[in-house]
């Protein structure tokens, strides 16, 4: 057989869209935040102290909302009850369903706990409303031992949540995009970057710009590792002597679309690490670009991995097309991000009492 | 009457459960296995007439613009110029190491002991895993269910005794479907006379697939390496209207 035309192809719909992609940015940007919240937290190193809160403050933020996307994405929420009456544990999945409810609760628990003897505090001086910090602070004793508990039942969920979310791609082999062990590395790491670029925005958000060159000093290597696991994965994917890895490259070959796409996510982790390298005092271009470097990722990986056929020559281009469900997804998670920020914010205290106090003298 | 009459009785009921088991053991061996539903499709007597796909979407109520049953058609020229037409229909495959079913969350997806591959609409949760990973393409979320879909060999109409509406509907014959555990039914004795010649499709997954193709081209028996007039055209909700 010389040339092929497929005259009359059947192209599948992608069955993962905008919710998954928001689900895996999010969820990885919780748990990198949370790591990012120990050195200050549990640690008490001085100068990771108004980071780690404001890290711990994105974990709670990313973290709260991941599980409504995911939900989302089931079409009918009530469903996620037969996750845990009907759980196959052969599934990398159905093990999730465990794992993010242990880590949210972790987080919580450690969130609680680090936050008590501030909100002590703010209720001794009578800041508004005292009873409500009273009754949250239960006590204020500022317990670190119990920190260090919850710290790492919270770590422990994280670190299954980032093995469970990378795992469970990594085995689809009838996706050669996504069947390549660096995968779950590749999601690990980026995240950590967008946890970086997130913890940075809302220190940007909050005026505290003088974190900017201990996050730019973090984010620099965060894209350095970006970049060489990026390079590592491209080559294994493309360049592998896998049958995956050659029926990727049949796939991707001669196409413009994918060149430029990969050319977007290299430039994206280049210009980010040159930022965070150079500008050390900026704080908004290097945390947007390590936010954009980790979304691209995710959204090359599911949608670009699931448009490569299966089966015959139709490939099943994705176009994000503004409909009611895009329109939710991306709105619905973004206006629960904002609402968290805004109510976790009003009420909690994230910033040093001694700098709060500074900044109010 | 004996003075030990309960002995022997006593020894009757007690050697009764192993007599009955040893009974049993055999007659549970000699069980027949049962049929093992499978397809044959014969691409040379395929005209990629869509009547299967048709008849299918009738019979299953599939949703608009969602198979579970295809023609694919290729136009192909050979080296020495002569052009041609080429057709896989595709369905599920049944397989018998069907990846469908580890990922499956919550076990909604499983193999019948009559070797079809279902879904439980009660227990799935429309997650769409099993669509990721069927190699075949031939699972899609239902949007009227919100729930995983695809071929069943029309299990309700086995059942009852019929065909499955895609074999039904043939024109050409090209769809043998049958018990491949029955040396003397069609399909098996299609695959024994033309044994060594029949392919599965990606054969390289290690699925197992039951069902087999007849003149399929080995070039099209995955993802082909070709233009797509699909790509070329117009597609609704691609570019408005």
């Amino acid at each position: 057989m010389n040339t092929t035309v497929e005259v009359l192809g059947f192209a599948s719909e992608l069955s993962w869209q905008l919710w998954a992609v928001q689900y895996f940015f999010l969820i990885g940007i919780s748990t990198a935040a949370f790591f990012l919240s120990l050195p200050g937290m549990v640690w008490r190193l001085p100068q990771w102290r108004g980071v780690s809160r404001r890290a711990l403050l994105v974990a709670l933020v990313c973290g709260l909302t991941a599980p409504v996307a995911l939900l989302a994405d089931l079409h009918q929420p009530g469903r996620f009850l037969n996750f845990y009456l009907h759980s196959n544990f052969g599934s990398w999945m159905a093990w999730g369903a465990y794992f993010i409810p242990l880590y949210l609760l972790g987080l919580l628990l450690y969130a609680w706990l680090s936050l008590r003897p501030l909100m002590a505090a703010l209720a001794e001086r009578g800041e508004r409303p005292a009873a409500f910090y009273r009754t949250l602070a239960y006590g204020g004793h500022d317990n670190i031992g119990a920190i260090r508990a919850a710290a790492i039942v919270a770590a422990l969920g994280a670190v299954l949540v980032l093995l469970y979310t990378g795992m469970e791609t990594m085995v689809v082999r009838a996706r050669p995009l996504w069947h390549t062990p660096l995968l779950p590395v590749l999601l690990a790491v980026t995240a950590f970057a967008g946890g970086l670029g997130m913890t940075g925005l809302f220190e940007a958000l909050a005026g505290k710009t003088r974190s900017a060159p201990l996050l730019n000093r973090w984010q620099e290597l965060s894209q350095w590792a970006s970049l060489a696991t990026l390079s590592a994965w491209t080559v294994l994917v493309l360049t592998g002597s896998s049958a995956a890895a050659n029926e990727t490259l049949g796939a991707m070959r001669g196409s413009s679309g994918w060149l430029l796409t990969i050319a977007a996510l290299f430039a994206t982790t280049v210009l980010a690490l040159w930022l965070s390298r150079t500008r050390r005092d900026a704080l908004i271009a290097p945390a947007l670009l390590a936010l954009l470097g980790a979304w691209l990722v995710r959204w090359v990986i599911f949608l670009g991995g699931q448009s490569i056929p299966k089966l015959g020559a139709t490939s099943h281009a994705y176009f994000l097309s503004l409909t009611a469900d895009n329109l939710l997804s991306i709105m619905g998670t973004a206006g629960l991000c904002l609402a968290l920020y805004i109510a976790l914010t009003s009420l909690v205290p994230w910033d040093d009492p001694a700098e709060a106090r500074g900044d109010q003298s | 009457m004996s003075a030990h009459p309960d002995l022997s009785r006593r020894a009757f009921f007690m050697t009764l459960p192993a007599v009955t088991a040893g009974l049993a053991v055999p007659a549970m061996a000699a069980e027949p296995a049962g049929p093992h539903w499978a397809m044959l499709v014969d691409t040379r007597r395929c005209i990629a007439c869509q009547a299967c796909t048709i008849g299918c979407a009738m019979e299953n109520a599939s949703p608009e613009g969602r198979f579970r049953t295809v023609v694919a058609t290729y136009a192909v020229t050979t080296e020495t110029g002569q052009a041609g037409l080429a057709v896989v229909p595709r369905l599920c495959n049944h397989c018998e190491q069907p990846p469908c079913i580890p990922v499956c969350p919550v076990g909604a997806t499983f193999k019948r002991k009559d070797g079809i591959v279902v879904v439980d609409g009660e227990r799935c949760v429309g997650c769409a895993y099993c669509v990721q990973a069927c190699p075949y393409d031939a699972r899609f979320i239902n949007h009227r269910t919100g729930k995983a879909d695809k071929c069943t060999f029309c299990s309700h109409r086995v059942e009852a005794g019929l065909l499955p509406a895609c074999v039904e509907t043939c024109v050409g014959g090209a769809r043998i479907f049958g018990d491949i555990n029955n040396p003397d039914s069609e399909i098996s004795r299609q695959l024994k006379a033309a044994e060594g010649k029949t392919r599965v499709l990606k054969p390289e997954a290690g699925t197992k697939p039951r069902v087999y193709y007849i003149g399929l081209e080995e070039q099209l028996s995955g993802r082909v390496d070709g233009a797509s007039a699909a790509n070329m055209m117009w597609q609704p909700g691609h570019q408005g209207a």
